[in-house]
């Protein structure tokens, strides 16, 4: 059989195995609806219908339990869409491999098309660079949006990288993104608040806000590519492993194993990268940028809460700084007083041990 | 040439199909366990000491008569401690104390708001210390053992530095010593190569306060996204229909994503002055004001590390031997991973002996 004719069986095989995969989810939980758009996405359709699913299933649950339904669905999900995104590759190529043409061009250009639509999304961005009221209208935009909180955006990381995994392109810069969400709050009130007003001051703020924010932005971008980047050459290195065993006849038994090579393979690539000293650098800037957002970010809140009559988050810092000092002056008293006790028991005089009386505490004498 | 992906459409769906039908069948199974079944902790302990945030144990021995010098385990400030007593087959206490070992383990707990100006000489001459005479208390006055893992062995040397005289033996196991060699994300990401290009960590916890709990946790999942990700819920499948392995995997799930926060002034002198500065190997670390010599670290140390391990590279912890006073010096490895020195079958079996024999040797 050619390889042409191979990959369409599979492409058909696959389309059939989801239908089944699908009708189990349907057989098994009855809060599921039935399928009824084609199948089109089917992999999606799984991933977010039982995701509903599992809400009923694991109410009874503890979050551990929940948190690992939920990625074990992911897994599953997500193997299918990374076989997807290989019989793609090999329905593209092959064709033109079995025509005689040098595979390694066909594939780069490939993994080139791949690598324009998974930085889609970074271009746009960055395009809005060049716009300062979209610009001005898209930081308004982010701090009304601002409601994931800390805990939530950072529990669902393992579900983004797995789907980062398997090439979903806005799955990577949804990665990177958990650490923006990280810094969201619901200012958008604030900004919207009519009784507040915009005073001097906090148009200041503001301003210096989104500066911050758009070299934050800037290195978000930098670092959304690199990690883009980095997801192409692993799978264009993944295939011409692929290709290069196939020609010395061997092969793959099967979606389970190709799986985890791949995961071999990408976990090697990255490691790479992340060794290399411009990630570092690019990383590096990504939290620093985002951490110097942040601090102003609170200034920003601190003003809204001094207007507010609560107390602000550096009068909190400030208070409990004299606290635990006090704190720590108090251990030291009741370790001082607890020697003296202990030196005021014993039956040898402090002249007949050839010592000095201790000197007490101010306090205590 | 044979396609190069799957050999068999046919067999390619019954494999997809038949993962569905596991996956399944072991939500199913999954849905059915509540959180009471996978509580860590197989050891009876009571707690004898409580500071703060702080509480100390002492695990109930098994022997009559248990070996004379207690052991004082100091675990890292990340993650919590109860990883060394999972549950009753993965317990390195529990191994400890069948084997005779009086155990003593430290709880920092979870750091609020109110811990954020704690400092490292907080932790070593504050907690550390009054741990330690807690127990010397209870033991006559005597020095006692330390068994100190991971940031907890860094501690404890710095403690061992500082306090020669209240320490018997210290075990060091995957402790990060050398934090410069080149091999850990951690080191490289931290800033042991980037210098002024690295993270900012002032600029960090003057933003933060406390480090959360999950910015950790993220750093630590991207030192391996794919495998961590995806690859370890791909193996999970094949255990979904074994309610016992089930509910190991799931302490396991809730050991690895229960991440204290960091207390942000210690966590800054933490990262500025071991991770960026490798002050410790020059002796420029200072606590409290005094600075640490690690030459002054003179008890026997023991010293145990991962040969595998990614987030301690063996070189770093490998590196001790060169800076210490001790001339009693002993040097082990397992074959493992960082995680696989608490739960690998092997180390269960080989690690515990290793110690309680060690340290009989030594009285």
């Amino acid at each position: 059989m050619h390889w042409t004719e191979q990959t369409e069986t599979m492409v058909k095989a696959l389309s059939e195995t989801q239908k089944q995969m699908w009708k189990n989810w349907c057989d098994l939980m009855p809060g599921v609806p039935s399928p009824t758009s084609v199948y089109s996405n089917v992999a999606n359709q799984i991933s977010e219908e039982a995701a509903e699913g599992f809400k009923a299933w694991t109410a009874e649950s503890g979050q551990v339990v929940k948190d690992v339904a939920e990625r074990l669905l992911t897994t599953q999900s997500e193997m299918l869409r990374f076989l997807e995104l290989s019989l793609r590759a090999w329905k593209a190529i092959a064709p033109q491999i079995e025509s005689g043409e040098d595979w390694e061009t066909i594939l780069r250009n490939f993994t080139e098309n791949l690598r324009e639509q998974l930085l889609q999304f970074p271009q746009e961005t960055q395009k809005a660079f060049q716009d300062i009221d979209e610009l001005w209208r898209l930081y308004r935009e982010q701090w009304k949006g601002l409601v994931q909180p800390w805990a939530e955006s950072l529990r669902r990381a393992p579900w983004h990288a797995g789907q980062a995994s398997t090439g979903n392109g806005s799955a990577l810069i949804e990665f990177t993104n958990l650490y923006w969400d990280a810094y969201e709050r619901t200012f958008g009130r604030m900004l919207e608040s009519p009784s507040l007003g915009y005073t001097r001051e906090l148009n200041e703020d503001l301003l210096k806000g989104f500066d911050a924010w758009l070299v934050y932005r800037r290195a978000s971008f930098e670092y959304q590519v690199t990690l883009c980047e980095t997801w192409v050459q692993a799978f264009e290195e993944f295939m011409r492993q692929r290709v290069a065993l196939a020609q010395k006849g061997e092969t793959v038994p099967g979606v389970r194993k190709l799986l985890f090579l791949w995961i071999e393979v990408v976990e090697h690539v990255f490691a790479e990268v992340f060794r290399s000293e411009e990630y570092i650098r690019i990383q590096g800037n990504l939290v620093n940028t985002a951490t110097a957002y942040r601090l102003c970010e609170r200034e920003i809140v601190d003003a809204f809460l001094k207007t507010s009559h609560l107390a602000s988050r550096s009068e909190l810092d400030e208070a409990y700084r004299r606290i635990y000092e006090l704190g720590k002056d108090m251990k030291e008293l009741k370790k001082s007083l607890q020697a003296i006790k202990g030196e005021l028991s014993t039956p040898i005089s402090h002249e007949a041990a050839g010592g000095k009386p201790p000197d007490l505490p101010k306090d205590t004498a | 040439m044979q396609f190069p992906l799957l050999l068999n459409p046919h067999e390619t769906a019954c494999e997809l199909i038949d993962l569905n039908r596991k996956v399944l069948k072991g939500i199913e199974n999954l849905s059915r366990i509540r959180e009471q079944d996978i509580q860590a902790g197989a050891s009876p302990k009571e707690e004898i000491y409580r500071e703060d945030n702080l509480v100390l144990y002492h695990f109930t021995p098994m022997v009559d008569q248990p070996f004379r010098v207690p052991i004082l385990i100091v675990y890292a400030l990340v993650n919590r401690p109860y990883m060394v007593d999972l549950q009753e087959d993965r317990s390195l206490v529990r191994n400890l104390l069948k084997l005779g070992m009086d155990v003593y383990l430290i709880d920092w707990g979870y750091p609020g708001r109110a811990d954020r100006w704690l400092t490292l000489d907080d932790y070593i001459n504050g907690y550390i210390n009054n741990c330690v005479d807690a127990v010397r208390e209870r033991h006559g006055g005597d020095p006692i053992n330390i068994l100190s893992i991971c940031q907890g062995g860094t501690l404890s040397l710095c403690y061992t530095a500082l306090h020669p005289d209240k320490v018997k033996n210290l075990i060091t196991m995957v402790t990060p010593v050398d934090f410069h060699v080149k091999e850990g994300f951690a080191n490289l990401w931290a800033g042991c190569d980037a210098g002024p290009k690295g993270m900012n960590f002032d600029a960090l916890v003057d933003a933060f306060g406390n480090i959360p709990g999950e910015f950790m946790n993220l750093g630590f999942l991207m030192m391996k996204p794919f495998q961590l990700g995806l690859g370890k819920y791909l193996e999970m499948i094949d255990i979904l229909d074994n309610e016992e392995k089930l509910r190991n995997f799931l302490r396991m799930e809730e050991w690895i994503f229960d991440s204290p926060d960091q207390a942000g002034e210690a966590y800054r002198q933490f990262m500025k002055d071991f991770y960026q500065g490798n002050k410790l190997i020059k002796g420029e670390v200072k606590i409290g004001g005094k600075p640490v010599d690690l030459s002054k670290v003179r008890v026997p140390v023991l010293n145990v590390y991962a040969e595998e391990d990614h987030l301690v590279p063996p070189p770093s912890s490998i590196a001790l031997q060169r800076y210490i006073g001790s001339t009693d010096y002993t040097l082990r490895s397992f074959p493992v991973g960082h995680i696989g020195m608490y739960v690998s079958g092997k180390v269960q079996r080989d690690l515990p002996p290793t110690i309680a024999q060690w340290l009989k040797e030594r009285g």
